[in-house]
């Protein structure tokens, strides 16, 4: 104990100052004990991650060679069944004759046809009536051709002018009152036998999936080997347009199941494109 | 086929009242209307020509005469009433005259006649050149446009 305060005072500052230099010791070691910490924790983030990138790369790897296998296995199935299972037939139907798919044909083209308007209809009637009205003064004027003396040029150039102006135009179409009920009737008719070539052609693909029959190439390339799933009704649906579409338009290729795309416009383009898109859907994985 | 203009007309205008009676008989409204009406205007066309040959035959001779007449009185005008400025209508009217001694009738159904006219204003503008000199011109070139007018259309 000091009796000088002044060098107690000093000796606590002493103590102090001492306690002080621990403390930041302390504090130094701390800190760097965090730092260490933090940088090994950063390695191994750094590490997990690139493993992580590695299994990723290897699972595309493996994934892309699954894909592999699983054609190599649907061409392998197919030609293992191929040798004992009995095929489905979807290229010849007997019993679809010539006058049903005409049928069906005529219907298409009567909804593909464009139907007169009223409006344009009365234009087109009085457009025939003037054009009626005009050929028989044009007729009037020309008989007037075949008397009149050789020198009454005004007369003649009178006439002439007015067959000229029939003799050039044609007689605009009628518009045809039958038209729109032939139409009906061919719409009808196709509709119907389109319904019952749609049945038949389902049945046997029905019978074919139940009896496990081989399908055809073409029928395989587009629509897969097997319904998707829970989607087995759009399916059989799709898988009946495109038998349906070869039927109508004559597609006999062994391997492309709807030929070509049409260039022109219609029902046919319009179809097409929908099988297309539709079959895609069935083939994804 | 008759070698005689007017028997050519006549046997054309013929043949041009059957076709119309078949045409008459079709109706407009009828499918072979068309291909009636195609052969009704070749038989018009036909009778338009004859008439033209006609008219050709006819007027070939007095077209002749007036551009002859038209080109001698441009020599006479030209001596006689000598003008630098009277030339441009004479020389336009010799020119027309000389048009009209080579072809007096042209080959359009309407030509003969367009011809005449032509050369009666070029013989009128020639006897008005002394009276008024260039711009007689101006009656040769009506006599032109009306020609050409007359033809073209």
């Amino acid at each position: 104990m000091n009796i000088d305060p002044v060098k107690d005072l000093d000796g606590k500052v002493e103590r102090l100052k001492k306690e002080l230099k621990s403390l930041e010791t302390r504090v130094d070691n701390v800190q760097t004990d965090a730092a260490h910490n933090q940088l090994s924790q950063t390695n191994q983030l750094k590490d997990n991650t690139r493993k992580l990138t590695k299994t990723n790369d290897r699972v595309t790897e493996l994934a892309e060679s699954v894909h592999r296998l699983e054609r190599l296995l649907v061409a392998l199935n197919r030609k293992v069944r191929a040798s004992e299972t009995k095929k489905a037939n979807f290229d010849d139907w007997p019993e679809i004759g010539e006058a049903e798919i005409a049928k069906i044909l005529k219907g298409q083209e009567a909804y593909a046809r464009k139907a007169f308007t009223p409006q344009e209809a009365k234009d087109t009637r009085k457009a025939i009536a003037e054009y009626d009205r005009r050929a028989l003064e044009a007729i009037e004027a020309a008989e007037a051709l075949t008397h009149l003396p050789p020198t009454a040029e005004a007369l003649w150039r009178k006439n002439y002018q007015q067959w000229r102006a029939i003799a050039d135009q044609e007689r605009p179409e009628a518009p045809d009152d039958d038209t729109h009920a032939k139409d009906t009737v061919a719409k009808s008719a196709g509709n119907e036998a389109i319904a019952h070539t749609r049945q038949l052609i389902r049945a046997r693909i029905e019978d074919a999936v139940a009896r496990d029959l081989l399908f055809p190439a073409w029928f395989e390339n587009v629509l897969g080997p097997a319904a998707p799933p829970g989607k087995a009704d759009d399916w059989l649906y799709t898988a009946t347009d495109v038998v349906l579409y070869r039927l109508l338009h004559d597609v006999t290729s062994p391997a492309d199941a709807l030929g070509p795309a049409p260039q022109e416009e219609g029902h046919r383009k319009t179809l097409h494109d929908r099988l297309t898109g539709e079959c895609a859907d069935y083939r994804k994985p | 086929m008759a070698a005689d203009p007017f028997a050519r007309l006549a046997d054309r205008q013929q043949s041009l009242r059957t076709a119309l009676r078949a045409l008459q008989a079709a109706g407009p409204g009828s499918p072979d209307f068309q291909p009636l009406l195609a052969t009704a205007n070749a038989e018009v066309d036909a009778v338009m020509q004859a008439r033209r040959d006609v008219e050709a035959a006819r007027l070939t001779t007095p077209n002749r005469a007036i551009a002859v007449a038209t080109t001698a009185a441009a020599l006479i005008v030209a001596v006689g009433w000598f003008d630098a400025w009277s030339l441009l209508s004479l020389l336009v009217a010799v020119a027309t005259a000389a048009s009209v001694l080579v072809d007096p009738v042209g080959r359009r159904f309407f030509e003969p006649l367009a011809r005449t006219t032509a050369i009666s204003a070029a013989l009128a503008a020639t006897l008005l050149t002394p009276l008024a000199s260039g711009w007689a011109t101006l009656v040769t070139a009506a006599g032109i446009a009306w020609w050409a007018w007359r033809t073209q259309r």
